[in-house]
């Protein structure tokens, strides 16, 4: 199978990774199943048409806009414009139907093709998401906005001699497939997404292959963004307050919010080496995000990159966030960890057999 | 600007309350003004109403830490080395404490006794598999996992009340652990029951005057309550309450029901204390960096356990 989800890719390897270790599919339950999940996508859709007419905006207690509630970046847009759209931004009324049609079929193929005689993981669980919550289909070409091509901008020569940070592997090569398994000697091999050690939850917040759910709370001092994936938690500042000291880096940086009119703005810098956005440089990375409400069911947001030492230009992205239905369960991810002691007792499995085969090495001292 | 003028109203109140008896000369005055500012008499707070949010509820944002030892045991204890004094002299020594618990002792039933004394012993011996065995030895604080309820209100870690209108978060810094208190009744898109087990509960909330009352089913049995081996069962029931005693304070106490493992339901209670350094935030404590090598060494090429 290849891999179409092309944002993040790194999600979608982690995905890949769990689903070659520990192979996850059940038998497909019937084609009711699809035919259900085509029919509750539909009446979704059908809703939120008809709840953004007439539509006039919620304000919190204290006046900001109400961006409070149960959100989804799921989207299969990609991140970067495909070449056969060159020079369009949107795509036509028709062409975003089959990006959906393919989008959703994308996840049945993911949940009942190539059934297991043993599943460990339900499938189901997250290959129908999309299907399952509902979210309408998105015209443009691609998630980036600036440069105008919708494409990344270059990467500067500096960053293209940066090594990978260490913590940011994953055992499987980047081109995804299922004989990439580097090694996995020591858990620190694994990734820093497979041990648990930080998901994803951003910034900036870009849909992965599942769980692509964001809980948003707000008070009149602080915004507070939960990643559904990994329950990991952003808590923004709206006082004003500086960032913290260049010494103190975090998993999801340092954000600091403030309203520009109904939009509310957060700027983000202090990040981890390990868990820096695409390899940039955390000394220099700032990221800006946008979230605007434009209708009871959707925020316009958008991130803007910025990291000249990494590429040669800031881009930015707009990713539409989704309402959906909450509320989300809790994510434990290192305390059901099964992941690692698989691979990693896989690991030293091949490597005993493997001796085994071979003739015994000469012993001489 | 309204607790500023309720402090200058309040220093009025003071004075006047000291001249009045007084009555003397300034000096004598003076003199009653500094035997009045008495040193606070520990677990005694004077009337206090919490503040209010911008719906008018009690207000308890802020970043908040209990200085109780009870993280090392809820009863009372003596301190004690900690594991290998060898080479973590005094920085792996626990400090001993007076309990959290009213009464002195949970009262647990003679066979769930038994069970604490042998979590206890192996509070140390972790073995982590690829299925729930690996919870049956090894206290959850030890492997970063999530410190369950009550345990995650006194770790020697502060944790931030985010307070919503229909929800209320608690984010704890020890192994970001997170608590989503629902506080909205009507809204139906909110199981009345939890729908799933968990490490850190499922919480409905509700405002009792000033005080904030949490009910908390739903848990896990793998939590602990303390490095003692202190222990429930999946029954486990709590009921928290917080109440600001100050600006500064709340007092907190939580009844704790589980009629697998204790033959009465039992409380605990200490106050938090709020953190009051200029821009203070809660940093990362992620831990579960910290112990991929206990918790998976056994299955590295050259094992490190």
């Amino acid at each position: 199978m290849t891999n179409h989800l092309a944002v993040p890719s790194r999600a979608a390897q982690m995905i890949l990774a769990a689903v070659l270790v520990a192979p996850t599919y059940v038998a497909a339950q019937s084609a009711v199943a699809v035919r259900d999940a085509n029919t509750k996508s539909a009446n979704a859709r059908a809703k939120a048409t008809a709840t953004t007419k007439g539509w006039t905006m919620s304000r919190t207690p204290d006046g900001q806009p109400d961006l409070h509630g149960y959100w989804t970046s799921e989207s299969f847009t990609p991140l970067e414009r495909p070449a056969k759209y060159a020079g369009r931004e949107f795509l036509t009324d028709k062409e975003a139907e089959e990006a959906q049609k393919t989008g959703l079929q994308r996840g049945y193929d993911r949940t009942y093709d190539d059934p297991v005689e043993e599943p460990v993981y339900d499938s189901t669980t997250f290959g129908l998401t999309p299907a399952l919550e509902g979210f309408s289909p998105n015209k443009r070409t691609s998630l980036i906005v600036d440069p105008p091509d919708g494409r990344l901008p270059p990467r500067t020569p500096e960053a293209l001699k940066r090594p990978r940070a260490i913590g940011d592997r994953d055992y499987i090569e980047p081109d995804g497939h299922g004989g990439g398994i580097v090694h996995a000697d020591t858990p620190r091999d694994i990734g820093m997404r497979t041990t648990c050690v930080s998901m994803s939850g951003g910034p900036p917040i870009l849909p992965g292959a599942y769980n692509n759910g964001l809980y948003i709370m707000q008070n009149s001092n602080y915004i507070v963004l939960q990643a559904e994936y990994g329950s990991e938690l952003r808590i923004i500042s709206l006082d004003g307050r500086p960032h913290v000291s260049p010494n103190i880096r975090r998993w999801h940086g340092d954000g600091r919010g403030h309203w520009e009119g109904d939009t509310l703005v957060v700027e983000t810098t202090n990040f981890r080496p390990e868990a820096t956005f695409r390899n940039a440089n955390p000394k220099t990375l700032k990221i800006t995000e946008r979230f605007r409400r434009i209708a009871a069911d959707q925020i316009e947001y958008s991130f803007t990159i910025d990291d000249p030492s990494t590429w040669t230009k800031p881009w930015t992205a707009i990713v539409p966030l989704h309402a959906i239905k909450g509320p989300f369960f809790e994510y434990a991810c290192s305390e059901s960890n099964m992941d690692v002691v698989n691979i990693m007792a896989g690991a030293r499995a091949t490597e005993k057999a493997a001796a085994s085969e071979k003739p015994a090495a000469p012993t001489k001292k | 600007m309204r607790h500023n003028l309720r402090n200058i109203a309040l220093t009025f109140a003071i004075a006047g309350a000291l001249l009045i008896p007084a009555g003397h000369t300034p000096a004598a005055a003076q003199s009653a003004a500094t035997a009045g500012s008495r040193v606070p008499t520990p677990g005694q707070f004077p009337p206090y109403k919490a503040p209010r949010t911008a719906d008018g509820k009690p207000d308890f944002s802020g970043i908040w830490q209990a200085f109780v030892t009870a993280d090392v045991d809820v009863q009372d204890h003596d301190a004690q080395a900690g594991p290998h004094p060898d080479i973590m002299g005094a920085y792996g020594a626990w400090p001993g404490g007076q309990g959290i618990v009213e009464g002195g002792e949970i009262p647990y039933k003679p066979e769930a006794l038994a069970q604490k004394k042998a979590n206890a012993e192996k509070r140390m011996v972790v073995n982590i598999t690829s299925d729930p065995h690996r919870h049956d030895t090894g206290d959850p604080e030890l492997k970063c996992y999530n410190p369950g309820v009550p345990r995650a209100n006194y770790m020697p870690f502060p944790f931030q009340i985010i307070q919503g209108t229909d929800t209320i978060l608690f984010s704890y810094e020890f192994a970001r652990a997170v608590r989503t208190i629902y506080m909205n009744p009507n809204d139906k898109t909110i199981p009345q029951d939890p729908p799933a087990d968990s490490w850190m509960g499922w919480s409905h909330g509700h405002f009792e005057g000033d005080t904030l009352v949490i009910d908390t089913t739903g848990f896990v049995p793998y939590t602990w309550f303390d490095r003692a081996g202190d222990y429930h069962s999946d029954a486990l029931h709590v009921v928290e309450r917080y109440t600001q005693v100050s600006p500064y304070h709340i007092m907190y106490e939580a009844t704790i029901e589980d009629p697998n493992v204790f033959t009465r339901p039992w409380k605990v209670s200490f106050p938090l204390y709020r953190r009051m350094e200029k821009n203070i935030q809660l940093v990362d404590f992620n831990c579960t960096e910290f112990v991929l090598d206990l918790l998976y060494g056994q299955y590295s090429k050259r094992p490190t356990k």
